[in-house]
């Protein structure tokens, strides 16, 4: 596996660089955006028609979509009647004094901090204690790299029912002695917001987990020895070599979970439905249910355009991350 | 990574992995055993007697399949004419693609639902599938060119030396190296089509359109509300991913941390 997921580390990472500004690549042969220079600039009068395709079918629906979005969140509308009312900015002005829009973002940093660090954190204990002399490696990774493979809306049911008042979470709990700790998870605001969090980072740490564990095989073992022989013990390894080394990866899993904040729906839609008080709300699940439900589709796109500039403002600042990095990698 | 010298600190190790790992397989049980409650194997024969399970196992595959040919066809291509060929402003068009990359999918429904329905799309397996290739086009297309980029230019150029065009060149000499990013697209493509949930409630109201991941509000109605029932039907519903993930497990822990690799 190790030697697998290498290779794809390689070849997308040659590119990198190059990938957003053309410029700084540690192959000369694959800097893109630079094709005057080479021979095959005159292997075909354009290359318009094969990247045709791509923009058309999603460049074409998205951006199509965005500017209707943009459109309609100028709008009073129910989505379906004939009857629509321009109103301007008032849809705006509405937002920002609705305190489930601030709640939702509030959770959606919340959700995004706790998750990552929960990812980043189990993810490279798991890769340093499986580098380890463990026994049974392959299926603890199977364990842990399951969770992934599922569908959200699958487990849901499945969540809903461990953290029931009368569920096996609580049963657990009675098992252990500990009837005191046992509480209806669901139906607190605090507890609710905690078993979303949870349930993501038992989805998502099978991701980091991978990576990190390819990462880790990047190192080289005689270094390490080294640093044992000059009496380093195994917390001085993992904080001072360890970390340093997968830098890269970790910093991958920041943007990977970030996207992932903005974007979560299923979760909190289908194990809390965004309760209680809307103590679970998210951007998505809050747009979910001003458009569909309450078929306010004019605030809805308004919520979804603040939506957007924070995906686009999100985008530029790794963008700029990568290219800082893409110089001082070459 | 970890030094164990001594026999107990090799068991210490042990121990802790397994603690660790007990929350992660936590839920997998108590899904089984929640299935098994009650009625026991009876509820599994309760949902294998609802005759259009195996309908929305075949939508999931009808639709992955669909999203999978559309994603693969146009991002190889593109990525192909991002890295290998001339376009004038083509980092214009690169970044009109990337900027969609962070786009979560909720945006776009009341656009999609109004047009789609204007357009007699919906209820269509294309008002979901469309969509979905969309949203995963932007990411497959910049993992793919950084693949090609890595092609070293001398084997299009030998190839074009020989008499090849350019489709050619596409066909014989990149295609058959893009194989192992292919796999990583498939699998991504796979996985986020398969589980998708938002788009196919909103778009697909016809049960005999609607994919797995719609089986549990159709259970939770169809049983009215039993749980050990529900809980069959989503072991019924895992069953084949976890199948799926077992049988290709390189493929799939490959192609999902891809998604990691910018």
């Amino acid at each position: 596996m190790n030697r697998e997921a290498s290779t794809v580390t390689d070849a997308t990472s040659s590119g990198r660089g190059g990938s957003v500004d053309g410029g700084v690549s540690s192959n000369p042969a694959s800097r893109p955006g630079s094709g005057r220079r080479t021979s095959l600039a005159r292997f075909t009068p354009s290359g318009l028609p094969w990247v045709l395709p791509a923009l058309v079918v999603s460049g074409g629906l998205i951006y199509y979509c965005i500017g209707y979005t943009g459109w309609i969140s100028t709008l009073d509308w129910n989505g379906v009647s004939l009857d629509r009312r321009s109103v301007g900015l008032a849809n705006y002005d509405r937002l920002f004094q609705d305190p489930v829009f601030w709640k939702s973002l509030w959770h959606t940093a919340l959700f995004f901090v706790t998750t990552t660090v929960g990812q980043i954190v189990l993810g490279l204990l798991f890769a340093v204690l499986l580098h380890s002399r463990v026994r049974m490696v392959a299926i603890y990774k199977v364990i842990v790299f399951v969770p992934v493979v599922l569908a959200p809306a699958t487990m849901a049911p499945v969540f809903r029912q461990i953290y029931a008042p009368e569920g096996t979470f609580n049963g657990l709990l009675h098992v252990l002695g500990l009837d005191a700790a046992a509480q209806p998870w669901l139906a607190q605001p605090g507890t609710a917001l905690a078993v979303v969090i949870s349930i993501q980072i038992w989805a998502s740490t099978g991701v980091a987990f991978i990576l990190y564990f390819a990462a880790i095989s990047q190192i080289d073992p005689e270094v390490i020895e080294a640093a044992r022989m000059d009496g380093a013990g195994n917390m001085r390894v993992i904080t001072s070599m360890i970390w340093p080394s997968v830098r890269g990866t970790t910093l991958a899993l920041i943007t990977l979970s970030a996207i992932a904040s903005l974007k979560t729906f299923d979760v909190p839609y289908l194990v809390t439905n965004g309760g209680p008080n809307y103590a679970t709300e998210f951007l998505g699940t809050f747009i979910y249910r001003i458009s569909v439900p309450q078929s306010a589709v004019g605030y809805g796109a308004a919520i979804s355009i603040m939506l957007l500039a924070l995906a686009t403002a999100m985008a530029v600042a790794f963008n700029i991350r990568s290219r800082d990095r893409g110089k001082t990698d070459a | 990574m970890l030094e164990t010298r001594s026999r107990t600190a090799q068991i210490v190790l042990q121990v802790l992995t397994t603690l660790l790992v007990v929350p992660f397989l936590f839920p997998l049980i108590a899904m089984v055993q929640g299935s098994l409650a009650g009625t026991g194997w009876a509820n599994y024969r309760a949902v294998f007697s609802i005759t259009s399970l195996p309908i929305f196992f075949r939508n999931s595959v009808i639709i992955a399949a669909i999203v999978i040919a559309i994603v693969l066809v146009c991002s190889l291509m593109a990525a192909f004419g991002f890295a290998k060929l001339h376009i004038r402003g083509k980092e214009v068009y690169f970044w009109v693609l990337l900027a969609a990359l962070t786009l979560p999918e909720v945006v776009l429904l009341t656009p999609l639902f109004a047009t789609a329905t204007s357009l007699g799309f919906y209820n269509t397996y294309l008002a979901v599938a469309l969509p979905l290739a969309a949203l995963q086009i932007p990411f497959t297309v910049l993992l793919a060119r950084n693949f090609i980029a890595g092609i070293p230019d001398e084997l299009i150029e030998a190839a074009r030396i020989d008499g090849a065009d350019t489709f050619r060149a596409f066909r014989d000499v990149v295609l058959p190296l893009t194989r192992p990013i292919a796999g990583a697209i498939i699998v991504l493509t796979l996985i986020a089509a398969w589980n998708d949930y938002l788009l196919p409630l909103v778009f697909l109201q016809d049960p005999s359109l609607q994919t797995v991941t719609l089986v549990p509000q159709f259970f939770i109605g169809q049983f009215d509300n039993d749980q050990t029932k529900v809980l069959a039907a989503a072991v019924v519903s895992a069953v084949p991913e976890i199948v799926a993930y077992l049988c290709l497990q390189r493929l799939f822990e490959r192609g999902l941390s891809a998604g990691a690799l910018k």
